[in-house]
């Protein structure tokens, strides 16, 4: 779908509300060196795989955010920084820009804020985030069900019916699970509870799913509380 | 009575310049070259034509080596390196290193003119496999093609269809460390792709470029005619990747005029490689103990009013030692430096 | 005429000379020591004995060979488990000792990367929790993913650079009751493989000169915090990373050059779950039907787990649309412990792969349906509760 990058592309929203966001992403401590000045010259487009199949150009996002136009940037805010594949292959940058890094932190804010576009881009993204928040580990062998990859073709389904056997027959001792991609002691869950907790990554869950929140809040307080851990995520 | 002579560390464009400079005012110019020969970077790596005149280089050097060579006031010492110095101005001693051992020489003041190397590619952020494809060449090599009218793949010995330069190969680039923009090289390729035209006529050139900077008469005299006479095309887009497919090269970048990546076949890829200090520099930096930019180039203190005076007294710089420079700028700051040099002189002369 | 080589010197006559000097970036090195000696942290060594290559821009880097800590992979161990079986195959082949750590997590990084639901603080957080826990047992961390390994260095340039983000960490983990320990270097498994390259060769059962292959260097390896990448003069000229190909090199496979090997292969996190036309189009069309047209390889090989899954999986689809596709795609692991004549379904763990890699396996001489009963048999055992698990022992039996 072709960007839209008119002026009155988001009118209704205050010039303010624009601003404020657009001063969160400067302040964060990752911007200094994620963005420096641009040259217009290329380099991170020819390099993107999403500029192949998106009319996404990390140049513009880049020279957007280094005029310091807050229209742009808010219309790149929601319309655009979705479709980056974070391989950073812009990096290479002679200004030594990272136009991959600067869309991390705007992705950051999008959530934070609980942008729309950010809660539509993560659609369908919820379990993802939960298996890590909760497991500790991100991709589990019971996430491969024929359903969820239909394009992968039969072989989904064989891994699939012979899951338990075909785990069993996985030498290293931590590989047997079927829920995490291995074994995670228990204490360690703890432990990543309570960095989740500390460094208020569950707010920002709350911001752009707030099913997710409490059914992961639930999942954890219950966990700690346990382990004599008095946590509440509110 | 402080001495009246004025050494002078490089046989380049610069280090002649000074040197004539020096003698033409009646005093000794003491000249040190490391090679066996006269006429520096330009004589050294075979260029054809010099910026922007088209003059050919090879007669340009020999003018300026023959006004030194054969002047009376004029000490030449060739095959010879500094290796050190001592003393202060009105009263150097400066150790010489040749074949035949180790020489003591004095002098008043001295110029440092050792000049600049250039950018290895190897080095590129980019993906250009300068070390991994024969016709990927650097403007140098290309110069030493145009002179012996053999512009050819080095591949497969045939004239190119589609030639293509790439600038800013290790300037402007923060990544690299050089966030400096070589000057020169938009002139020289330029140049180049007019030279392409008129001894390949058949075959395409393509500029990438992030800006063409062509200050001065560079415009009308190569940017303005190699667009609209030679029809060279400037592209606004620099290259991430040059590729192989089959045998021929890919140069992949972003068309950023009209916003779209890009994949282009090309027969040669020239790299249009900036400017570094040379070794020589470096080393000539330490020997007397000059202050250098980040750079490693020899920093003048003067700011815009005095280009060629170190952190030194009694040295001066000039050419492309204290930065990218193009050859009138080289010239100009011989002379300069030639100048300060000698008032120095006269100066301490006279106070003694 | 004269010949155009007294010109230009062909490309094979050019030496690119790397000069540590030239180096546009700071040492780590010197900056996690200084750190150290100012009271900010613990370094924890890179024991002996270690093999010492060298990195992007000619620095050093130690690789330890015993005592390592396995930072496991979520996508290795959760889709293609046979990835770090090798790994501890090859290990265990060469003697050597090594911890597979149940007190460690994810690096978490997807969420960082995909989702944006994280934070600076919780990244850095997550990863020295499991750096500490890695050097309470004594045993150096080698990270199995390209993306954690990635991550890390990000982490690792963050946390150099702000004294705040170090006292946030350093808190968090007082409250876990752990250290703040920067390991010397952080290790990527496909770099513990190329430096022991020339031991895995010598203990090589299986002829692999058959078998011609292309290499996928992972975006989060070589692109993320650059100087930290291994490169040798002797693989392209150290233009490229020289992870995976001087491997490939060591044990007799010819590596196949094509056009678009720094390309990205799609995987792009959040597409490769929820905008999966993407990275299917661009895994097959951009790297390899290139492959395909350009090199026609056996077997395509990569060191990280996005990576494999997404050229892997994307091929079937693409198949099915009658297009040029149908390579295999392993990592480098698998290759060296396939060398090194791994069971090629009780180690490498073959049928959790998508892309039929039947030839391949025949080309190195395996037959094939006698090594899938052979596995199969012991599928059946488990079945029959004859036996709870494929133990070690069963593996090289």
């Amino acid at each position: 779908m072709a960007l839209d990058l008119s002026q009155n592309r988001y009118a209704e929203v205050p010039y303010e509300e624009k601003e404020r966001l657009f001063n969160e992403v400067k302040r964060d401590m990752r911007f200094d060196e994620y963005l420096y000045g641009c040259y217009e010259c290329g380099i991170c487009v020819a390099a993107c795989p999403s500029a192949r199949f998106y009319d996404f150009s990390p140049r513009k996002i880049a020279q957007a955010v280094a005029r310091e136009d807050v229209e742009l940037f808010y219309i790149f805010l929601n319309d655009s920084i979705w479709d980056c594949s974070q391989c950073f292959s812009c990096d290479r940058c002679p200004r030594q820009n990272s136009p991959g890094g600067l869309i991390t932190v705007m992705r950051e804010v999008a959530v934070k804020n609980g942008l729309a576009s950010a809660q539509q881009a993560l659609e369908g993204y919820g379990r993802i985030v939960y298996k890590i928040m909760s497991t500790g580990t991100q991709v589990s062998p019971d996430m491969l069900q024929p359903s969820a990859f239909p394009d992968w073709g039969p072989h989904v389904k064989e891994i699939s019916d012979n899951l338990d056997l075909w785990r069993k027959a996985l030498p290293p001792e931590t590989l047997h699970t079927t829920e995490t991609g291995w074994q995670v002691s228990d204490k360690t869950i703890i432990e990543l509870y309570l960095i989740w907790h500390h460094t208020g990554v569950m707010d920002m869950i709350k911001e752009v799913d707030e099913g997710l929140f409490m059914i992961l809040a639930d999942v954890m307080e219950e966990r700690l509380e346990e382990e004599g851990y008095d946590v509440t995520f509110d | 009575m402080p001495e009246q002579s004025v050494l002078i560390v490089g046989g380049g464009p610069a280090g002649l310049e000074a040197a004539r400079g020096v003698a033409d005012l009646g005093y000794k110019a003491i000249l040190v070259e490391k090679r066996n020969r006269l006429g520096g970077t330009p004589d050294e790596a075979n260029y054809a034509a010099l910026t922007p005149d088209f003059r050919p280089a090879e007669e340009a050097m020999r003018e300026m080596a023959d006004a030194v060579q054969n002047h009376p006031n004029v000490e030449l010492h060739l095959n010879s390196t500094v290796t050190a110095a001592s003393g202060s101005v009105g009263d150097f001693e400066v150790t010489l290193k040749n074949a035949k051992g180790v020489e003591k020489v004095k002098a008043g003041a001295v110029i440092i003119a050792t000049g600049f190397t250039h950018f290895d590619p190897g080095r590129e952020t980019q993906q250009y496999g300068y070390y991994e494809f024969d016709d990927v060449i650097t403007l140098v090599d290309l110069e030493k093609m145009l002179k012996a009218h053999k512009v050819v793949r080095p591949s497969n010995g045939q004239p190119p269809k589609r030639l293509c330069f790439i600038q800013c190969v290790g300037s402007r680039d923060r990544q690299i460390g050089n966030e400096y923009c070589s000057k020169v090289c938009c002139g020289i390729a330029s140049k180049e792709a007019i030279e392409v035209r008129q001894q390949v006529p058949d075959c395409k050139v393509f500029i990438f470029y992030i800006d063409m900077r062509m200050y001065g008469y560079w415009e009308n005299e190569i940017y303005w005619p190699a667009q609209e006479k030679y029809k060279v095309n400037y592209i606004k887009g620099i290259a991430t990747e040059v590729l192989k497919k089959g045998d021929q090269l890919i140069v992949r970048g972003e068309d950023a005029t009209f916003g779209r990546p890009m994949e282009v076949p090309m027969d040669i890829v020239v790299l249009s490689v900036g400017m570094e200090p040379s070794a020589g520099t470096k080393e000539m930096a330490k020997v007397f103990g000059l202050e250098t930019n980040k750079y490693n180039f020899i920093e003048t203190i003067g700011g815009a009013l005095n280009t060629v005076t170190t952190s030194k007294e009694g040295v001066f710089a000039c050419g492309a030692c204290t930065g990218p420079a193009d050859l009138e700028d080289s010239i100009s700051s011989a002379s300069a430096a030639a100048l300060k040099a000698v008032s120095m002189l006269r100066k301490v002369a006279q106070a003694a | 005429m004269i010949p155009v080589e007294t010109l230009v010197k062909p490309a094979s006559e050019r030496q690119f000379n790397v000069n540590p000097a030239d180096a546009p970036t700071e040492d780590y090195h010197d900056i996690i020591f200084q750190l150290e000696k100012e009271g900010e942290w613990e370094v924890q060594r890179v024991p002996e004995p270690y093999i010492e290559v060298e990195t992007k821009f000619g620095r050093k880097k130690k690789i330890p060979i015993n005592t390592t800590w396995h930072h496991k992979s979520c996508g290795q161990c959760g889709h293609i488990p046979g990835y770090s079986t090798s790994i501890f195959w090859i290990n265990r082949k060469l003697g050597l000792d090594y911890l597979d750590p149940t007190d460690q997590t994810s690096c978490t990084a997807w969420n960082y990367y995909a989702s944006a639901t994280s934070n600076v603080a919780a990244q850095a957080a997550v990863a020295m929790r499991n750096f500490a826990a890695a050097a309470e047992t004594g045993y150096f961390p080698i990270i199995h993913c390209g993306t954690s390994f990635g991550h890390y260095k990000e982490v690792r340039q963050e946390l150099i650079h702000s004294p705040e983000l170090r006292r946030q960490v350093r808190d968090i983990l007082a409250k876990l009751g752990k250290k703040l320990v920067m390991p010397e270097e952080i290790v990527h498994y496909s770099e513990w493989v190329h430096a022991m390259r020339h031991r895995i060769a010598e203990l090589q059962v299986r002829d692999m000169s058959m078998v011609a292959a292309t290499v996928h260097p992972a975006c989060h390896y070589h692109k993320l915090v650059r100087e930290d990448a291994i490169y040798d003069p002797e693989i392209y000229g150290a233009q490229r990373t020289a992870v995976i190909t001087a491997t490939l090199k060591a044990i007799g496979v010819e590596v196949r050059d094509y056009s678009t090997w720094y390309d990205c292969c799609g995987f792009g996190f959040r597409h490769i779950l929820v905008s999966r036309d993407f990275s299917r189009s661009f895994a097959t069309q951009r790297k390899i039907e290139v492959m395909k047209e350009e090199a026609d390889p056996d077997v395509v090989v990569t060191h990280d787990t996005g990576c494999v899954t997404t050229l892997d999986q994307s091929q079937f689809a693409a198949k099915a649309h009658g297009r040029n596709v149908g390579v295999p795609v392993m990592s480098d692991s698998q290759m060296a412990a396939l060398a090194m004549g791994a069971h090629p379904y009780k180690v490498l763990q073959l049928h959790w792969h998508n892309t039929d890699n039947k030839p391949l396996l025949e080309k190195i001489g395996i037959d094939v349906e006698k090594a899938w009963k052979e596995f199969e048999d012991e599928v059946e055992k488990i079945k029959r509760g004859e036996k709870q698990y494929l133990t070690w022992e069963d593996v090289d039996a």
